[in-house]
């Protein structure tokens, strides 16, 4: 014990204290740095030579990593939330202001009003001109709706590549400082600034998927998604993404690369190794995940339900209903129907008795000019009790009679051509294990006069549109971008009255018609829409459906802020405790100053004390 | 909760200040607009409601934009019955008073008058709203009626009123003016009176033959063509006895003749003397027969003709061309043929369906409910007004003729007759009353839509609106937490440690 093993203690405290000085110089600077955990001091003593001077044994991170955890997790919802929300309003503000002249039930109301007009003065040029050009703001809206759906779907599909570079970022920088973390001794204080490093690049990989985290004992980190894919571990892997520059209604996400027509997100390991990430639907929150969900869901179903306001409005007008004429041959009983008139899309509606069962069945035979497009599902239609069959009408009329035989097989109807284009349904008989019910067919009208009243009002393109399917997939798909007023109509607007030879200027019936199926006419609509499920489709009005479908936008776009809403307190709530403890208290550290300052000043007074002691000592 | 100090990374107190500026934003945009949202989502959970009213209300707007011009169109209908209803009723009453006394045009005043008012019938046939014509049934853009001088004078190559009158005069009258029967003179006690053509719809048609002459035997009509057989027999008649031959008329009226017996050598009218036997009486018979058919030929005669040739013209239109007589020669013409469009004055031009004039024009004033109000021109009842006002006005007579006053005569009386309403046939104010049904409809569904307009227009504004007292009072009390906010925000930011080192 001498007075030098005092003076190198007092040494050792000053020495802490200005190292105490430094951290909190160091957390008052940092204090507004983002992702910085407030830094506490270790300080032990040392046993050396029986008395302990002080040292800095090290530098802590103040934070409870059980919050950090929870609140990774909930920011990864945050997020997904948050982009969800925003994404629905843009999705809303397609839809138009309430009430005003924008919207697409106004512009709609419109043209029945336009029509309404017209069956009341049918001979006024006027009124036939406002219904075209009615019906022209309906078909450009349309048109307008799904080039801003699909707008809507790029940004989506820019936003993901985006997320995907941002994520690789974050990934390599983890990576990079657990390579760097292998270096450092524990409790330096270069590894407290690296760990904040790496929370912030954590961080921000959360808010774009949803991760989950193991650390090693030597403060290593593996990153995983919530799914169990590692993202980083020594090394990091590396994700990538294909964008497609415009986005068509036609662009679709799927398993099989050659039908996918949009970009996919792939892992590609740091073995080579790759795989499809929504394949195997591993990102299930986030930014990245909310993003898939509209491009591949959301807006999707809102185009679908375009498309199906087209179709549906398109074929109200265009479409007419041909009964069979019944006929007996023998014991055999059944119907004739003319099949001449079908287009590509058309259906032959069959209705039977399996007389065993005693169950009613319905089976409907759809016209394809394509073999590439069979065979077709029973979702094609959007009936939904009944077996739909394609039928290839390319090879001639005895090519169909075998087609629909083959079809009809297990049923016991029978089919034959006895002239012309004509086919013959007949029941099995004395057999009467079946009996046929009806037997009618829709025929889509391809004139404007000589075809009875029904109208193609609306053309798909130059094209006629019938619902048909080709190796392309179904007409429908996207139609509400390419619905225009037939030119021909625009050319001679006479002809909304005038349905053929003889009819006169002020004849209503045609107006009428067209007005009666775009308010009152029942409509079965496919469930592809989201409106109605595939075993209770959606029948109602065009008014109804349209109403229900605007209101399904909104009712979900509600939900979607209500739940960013909700995500954004929890998050803000957990930020809030994580603050508490990790955040920078400027007070707490001005005191810890004033103590680290009265500590400076007794050290400095006992050197002083025993130089006074040395001195005295030397003047012996 | 605990109380934090600020900075920055502290942002939760700044993001709900944002927060509650937004909040104010938006409230500021509501009182502005008095508009709850901007877009369906906001709108709550009424805004499917919203649309099906939005729905409702646009179907009522164009319903009563329907009956607006439906309205007019009406009103323009009825104030044209009103008027042809007058103007047939002052012909008919100006037909009764008339005398014939004509002018060097061989007309007399009253047939003047009707001329004119023929015009005036035919203008309101014509009458339009806006483009429409109202009296074409579906044909409503083409004018409804000929000109008057086109009806009347023909137009170039087409016959007109006046020529197809003269044509079936000719016909009917025959070449000897004797209506187209034969007379020929007695053969014995015997004498006949026959038609000169089998078929033909010219002249005057045996109708009956009832004879009180004593001992004589009158048979017929009977045959092809008809004629009349009048055998004296071998006793003379005594003066008193008479025979009655019934005449029908080519418009359809019948007129009889009697002549009677009288020992007189001069007979006066409708009278044949006795002569010494039958054969004689016979003789005298025949001629006073002659005598009165071709009286009744230029008198009666002419004047169902006249009416017969209106009847053929008034009837036609574009699906079917006036029945004209087949010649020329007219006087010897035994059949009618079809005119053509380049032929004829076809007097409706307008659309003329089998459906019934009033289907014509329909319009919706309600989800159901649809009236229905088209008209023709040529429905009965304005067809007979416009047919016998013409006919009067087109005919015309000569100073010369001895016939003309009771030719004239018979004209008016038959006109008038026909202008006065007869059981059984359209009236002008039955279509008057077809009409008025369907404005009372219309007044019924207006009232009930302005109604529901109303009840729809207050719940669309409860939806999509909002009171401005409700967006005062929360922008309010968001002002004082606002307010409150940020002053404990600026005290806070002052109560640091730092100031009182």
């Amino acid at each position: 014990m001498s007075l030098s093993q005092a003076l190198s203690t007092a040494v050792s405290g000053l020495r802490v204290s200005q190292a105490g000085l430094a951290l909190i110089a160091a957390n008052v600077a940092n204090a507004e740095t983002p992702g910085y955990v407030r830094k506490s001091l270790d300080q032990t003593t040392i046993a050396a030579g029986g008395l302990g001077s002080v040292r800095v044994s090290a530098i802590n991170r103040e934070l409870d990593q059980y919050i950090q955890r929870q609140l990774r997790t909930e920011t990864s919802g945050g997020a997904y939330a948050d982009l969800r929300a925003r994404f629905y309003e843009r999705l809303q503000q397609l839809y138009g202001d309430p009430g005003s002249a924008t919207t697409l039930e106004t512009t709609y109301n419109n043209f029945t009003g336009a029509l309404q007009a017209l069956a009341t003065s049918p001979e006024s040029s006027t009124a036939r001109r406002e219904v075209l050009s009615a019906a022209q703001v309906l078909a450009q809206h349309l048109n307008g709706m799904t080039t801003a759906i699909q707008g809507v779907r790029t940004d989506a599909e820019f936003g993901l590549a985006d997320a995907v570079a941002n994520a690789n970022e974050a990934m390599q920088q983890i990576a990079r400082i657990n390579q760097q973390i292998g270096s450092v001794r524990p409790g330096e204080s270069t590894m407290a600034a690296l760990l904040d490093q790496r929370d912030v690049y954590i961080q921000r990989l959360a808010e774009l998927m949803d991760v989950r985290t193991v650390e090693n004992e030597y403060h290593q980190l593996s990153v995983f998604t919530t799914s169990g894919v590692q993202l980083v571990g020594v090394d990091a892997s590396r994700l990538t993404f294909d964008p497609q520059g415009t986005m068509s209604p036609n662009a679709f996400w799927s398993s099989d690369p050659a039908l996918r027509s949009v970009g996919t997100i792939k892992l590609i390991s740091p073995t080579g190794g790759d795989m499809d990430l929504i394949a195997n639907k591993a990102i299930r929150s986030g930014e990245i995940a909310a993003l898939l969900e509209m491009r591949d869901q959301v807006l999707v179903q809102a185009q679908a339900q375009m498309d199906a306001i087209a179709a549906a409005m398109s074929r109200a007008l265009s479409d007419r209903n041909i009964d069979g004429t019944a006929v007996t041959a023998g014991a055999q009983a059944g119907f004739d129907i003319d099949v001449g008139g079908l287009s590509s899309g058309n259906t032959i509606n069959i209705s039977y008795t399996d007389t065993l069962t005693n169950t009613l069945r319905h089976i409907t035979l759809v016209r394809v000019n394509d073999s590439n497009a069979l065979p077709l599902s029973d979702s094609d239609t959007a009936s939904p009790d009944d077996r739909v069959v394609g039928i290839d009408f390319s090879g001639g009329i005895a090519s169909v009679v075998a087609q629909i035989n083959a079809a009809l097989g297990p049923s016991g109807l029978q089919v034959s051509n006895p002239a012309g284009t004509t086919l013959r349904f007949l029941d099995d008989g004395a057999g009467n294990k079946v009996n046929l019910n009806a037997l009618s067919a829709t025929e889509t009208a391809t004139v404007l006069t000589g075809g009875g009243v029904e109208l193609p009002l609306f053309m798909d393109a130059q094209a006629v549109y019938t619902g048909s399917f080709s190796s392309l997939g179904s007409q429908q798909v996207g139609f509400a971008g390419r619905i225009a007023v037939n030119s021909a109509l625009l050319a001679d607007p006479s002809r909304l009255v005038i349905y053929g030879a003889g009819i006169p200027t002020g004849d209503a019936t045609r107006p009428n018609f067209l007005y009666d199926r775009l308010t009152t006419g029942m409509l079965d609509f496919s469930p592809e829409s989201g409106i109605g499920t595939l075993d209770a489709p959606f029948s109602g009005s065009l008014p109804s459906f349209l109403r229900q479908i605007v209101s399904q936008q909104g009712e979900a776009a509600a939900a979607a802020e209500n739940l960013a809403e909700g995500q954004a307190v929890v998050v803000q709530a957990l930020q809030q405790r994580f603050n508490d403890s990790a955040n920078v208290n400027v007070d707490q550290e001005m005191a810890n100053l004033l103590n680290l300052q009265n500590a400076y000043a007794a050290n400095a007074r006992v050197m002083s004390v025993v130089k006074e002691m040395l001195d005295a000592l030397l003047r012996l | 909760m605990s109380i934090n100090g600020i900075s920055s990374r502290s942002s939760l107190m700044l993001q709900s200040m944002v927060e509650m500026r937004r909040q104010l934003d938006d409230l500021q945009r509501q009182l502005g607009t008095g508009r709850r949202s901007v877009t369906y989502a906001g709108l709550g959970i009424n805004r499917g409601l919203a649309i099906s009213v939005n729905n409702q209300l646009a179907a009522l707007k164009s319903y009563n934009a329907s009956m607006q011009q439906v309205s007019v169109r009406l009103d323009l209908a009825q104030t044209a019955l009103g008027q042809i209803d007058s103007v047939t009723h002052e012909v008919k009453t100006a037909i009764f008073q008339s005398k014939f006394a004509i002018d060097p045009g061989g007309q007399t005043a009253e047939q003047r008058n009707a001329g004119n008012q023929l015009e005036l019938v035919l203008g309101l046939l014509n009458t339009t709203a806006g483009d429409r014509y109202l009296f074409s049934g579906l044909g409503f853009d083409t004018p409804s009626v000929e000109s008057s001088v086109h009806i009347l004078e023909g137009d170039g190559a087409r016959a007109g009123l006046k020529q197809m009158i003269s044509e079936r005069r000719q016909a009917d009258l025959g070449a000897a003016g004797m209506g187209r029967l034969s007379i020929p003179a007695a053969v014995g006690a015997t004498l006949s009176v026959a038609e000169d053509a089998a078929g033909s719809p010219f002249g005057m048609k045996l109708a009956a033959v009832n004879s009180t002459l004593t001992g004589a035997t009158v048979t017929g009509p009977a045959g092809a063509p008809a004629s009349v057989s009048i055998d004296l027999g071998a006793t003379n008649p005594a003066a008193g006895d008479s025979i009655r031959l019934s005449f029908t008329l080519p418009d359809g009226s019948t007129t009889d003749l009697t002549l009677t017996a009288t020992a007189s050598a001069s007979p006066g009218a409708n009278e044949f003397s006795l002569g010494a036997n039958a054969a004689a009486t016979a003789g005298n018979l025949q001629a006073a027969l002659t005598t009165a058919v071709a009286g009744i030929a230029g008198s009666e005669l002419a004047a169902a003709s006249a009416l017969a040739a209106g009847d053929a013209f008034f009837s036609a239109d574009l699906n079917n061309p006036p029945q004209r007589v087949n010649g020329p020669p007219f006087a010897t013409a035994t059949s009618l043929v079809a005119g053509t469009a380049a032929n004829s004055v076809i007097w409706y031009t307008g659309e003329a369906g089998a459906d019934p004039a009033r289907s014509t024009a329909n319009a919706r004033i309600d989800a159901s409910i649809s009236v229905s109000y088209g008209l023709r021109a040529n429905e009965e009842a304005l067809q007979s007004a416009v047919k016998n006002i013409a006919v009067f006005a087109a005919v015309s007579y000569s100073s010369g003729d001895p016939q003309a006053a009771a030719s004239y005569g018979a004209l008016k009386q038959r006109v008038a007759a026909n202008l006065a309403n007869v059981p059984g046939q359209q009236k002008i104010s039955d279509i008057a009353a077809e009409i008025a049904s369907a404005q009372t409809a219309m007044a019924a569904a207006s009232e009930r839509h302005q109604q529901t307009d109303a009840t729809l227009a207050d719940l669309m504004e409860s939806i999509t609106t909002v009171s401005p007292e409700e967006v005062g009072a929360k922008i309010l009390a968001l002002q004082t937490n606002l307010q409150a906010s940020l002053q404990t925000t600026a005290l806070l930011l002052q109560t640091s440690l730092i100031n009182y080192l």
